[in-house]
């Protein structure tokens, strides 16, 4: 089933927008139970060419050690943190400083090429944090109360395809350009025939799952100096099958939803926030949803500051 | 009258089902406050009891009563009143997609924009939207009678095969064995009459206005005209 939200705070302004995503995805827990992920946009307060990696290391003797060697060696660390996970994993974080935003996807393969490690993600402008599990353990277990941003997208899944794991928890990510996010609430049916041209144009796919091609699509969209709007349309258009989906950016957050309109999306927006999910009690953590508008079939929505 | 308020904050659906029908067997009235949206809520009452959601619905409010006269006053999610027998639901904002889902009688009333496929195969009852319904409104409806005083979205009506979609405002396109005929006097009464007895106050050229969406053929798929008796 999978429930999805996202909200932006349009003064531009710090937020405790981990706090905020946090008790929408509490309200939607009942729609999945097996993940939960955040991405946390703005508060991160990196230098230009800073870039902090999510790294998944198994607890193993001298495994840790040969990945922050591996990183090293490519781009010296310049800060560090370990986050205790679960099954007897590890979240390694570090910060390091790339010369461009062309050097992060060969990094992340070369350290993925280690065993019983994966990276989890490289952002420059968001934070990423997704877990197995659910919401209140997860956002205990990373301190989301204290996040703060301007805006944030979340999921919390219900695995119908794809194993249950911090990998294909969502959001996903794509690295054509930097820092798109995607959550997803159901499937793409016509999913060779968008992976198929994406993959003809170099973009690299890391897994099966039908999010990951969207977000590929969205940013090879983006790419291509398509707005975040005239993307959502167009997937709308391109995609076949029950979805609505939320993608983040650098400056936004957007929605879109299928031609049929079978699976769920509402929406609220007022002058200070502009709050989209698939049900109503996620929206009423954020806002007044006395006026609420339900996204219909075919129909995205966006909003950028 | 005997009144039970339900504090709904810290129960599970289940939970809350249980205690309204319990309490619906000696009270009149029955106030759940802090719904939060909450799904299922009032699933399968039986006794003509009148349910006050004190706020938003989630999924399925009211689904398979017969009898009972829920109000909601803030929204609903999707399927309110789904296969409700008879019975009375009530929204005074918005609602989701397919509101009155299969509904065999009673009626559903929401004062604001409703979401897809309302009234979707429907088999009787009344369904009257205050404001806009979307994609698909009253597929596979079998009967009864749907009453939109906003526009109606792409496809209304598709494959309808009984039953009546009144439309004050724009109808966007019409499905599959659908056609637009216009109302009778009668008819413009009938809807008066009705309307206002829910507080809808319509000046009178609105009742000009109205036109009415019903199937071409009773028999579109398979069989002729004449099995049906006509």
């Amino acid at each position: 089933m999978c429930g999805i939200a996202g909200v932006v705070f349009k003064d531009k302004d710090l937020h405790p927008v981990g706090r905020f995503m946090t008790r929408m995805l509490d309200a939607l827990q009942h729609r999945g139970p097996d993940s939960a992920g955040f991405a946390l946009y703005g508060g991160l307060g990196l230098r230009e060419h800073e870039y902090l990696l999510n790294i998944e290391v198994k607890e193993k003797p001298g495994l840790l050690d040969e990945v922050k060697t591996k990183v090293d060696t490519a781009f010296p660390i310049e800060s560090e943190e370990i986050i205790p996970s679960v099954e007897n994993y590890i979240i390694y974080r570090c910060k390091v400083v790339l010369e461009s935003f062309s050097q992060l996807k060969p990094l992340i393969m070369d350290v993925d090429k280690i065993d019983d490690v994966i990276v989890l993600n490289g952002a420059h402008s968001f934070e990423m944090i997704k877990d197995v599990g659910l919401v209140k353990d997860i956002a205990a277990r990373y301190n989301t109360e204290d996040k703060m941003g301007t805006h944030a997208i979340g999921h919390t899944r219900f695995s119908t395809e794809s194993i249950v794991d911090r990998y294909h928890a969502h959001p996903f990510q794509s690295y054509i350009i930097p820092d798109i996010t995607v959550v997803h609430n159901g499937q793409i049916t016509n999913y060779w025939k968008i992976r198929d041209p994406l993959e003809r144009k170099g973009h690299v796919f890391e897994t099966n799952n039908d999010t990951e091609c969207i977000v590929h699509y969205i940013a090879d969209k983006l790419s291509q100096n398509y707005s975040l709007e005239e993307a959502l349309e167009q997937s709308v258009k391109d995609m076949d099958g029950p979805f609505s989906y939320i993608v983040g950016t650098p400056n936004g957050v957007g929605i879109a939803k299928d031609q049929l309109g079978l699976r769920p999306g509402v929406m609220a927006e007022n002058d200070e926030v502009f709050a989209v999910a698939s049900e109503e009690v996620a929206l009423r953590e954020v806002m007044d949803t006395s006026n609420i508008e339900q996204i219909s079939p075919g129909e995205s929505r966006a909003y950028t500051i | 009258m005997k009144e039970f308020k339900i504090d709904a904050q810290r129960i599970t659906p289940r939970e809350l089902n249980r205690t309204i029908k319990k309490a619906a067997q000696d009270n009149d009235r029955i106030i759940i406050e802090n719904p939060n949206a909450m799904h299922y809520m009032v699933a399968g009452l039986t006794k003509p009891v009148e349910v006050v959601i004190d706020g938003s619905a989630g999924y399925f409010a009211g689904t398979m009563i017969h009898g009972a006269r829920v109000h909601i006053n803030g929204n609903a999610g999707w399927f309110p009143a789904d296969n409700m027998t008879e019975g009375e639901v009530i929204i005074d904002g918005s609602a989701g997609d397919g509101v009155g889902q299969g509904i065999y009688g009673g009626t559903v009333v929401v004062r604001k924009d409703v979401g897809s496929r309302t009234g979707e195969i429907m088999k009787n009852g009344t369904i009257i939207v205050g404001g806009n319904s979307g994609f698909m409104s009253g597929i596979f409806m079998m009967g009864g009678r749907m009453i939109i005083l906003g526009d109606i979205s792409d496809d209304a009506g598709e494959s309808i095969i009984r039953g009546t979609i009144y439309v004050g405002g724009e109808i966007k396109s019409l499905g599959k064995n659908a056609k637009i005929d216009e109302l009778e006097e009668k008819e413009r009464n009938e809807l008066k009459e009705l309307l206002e007895s829910y507080n809808f106050h319509l000046e009178e050229d609105k009742y000009q206005r109205f036109r009415k969406i019903v199937p071409r053929s009773a028999r579109p798929f398979y069989g002729q005209e004449s099995e049906e008796g006509k």
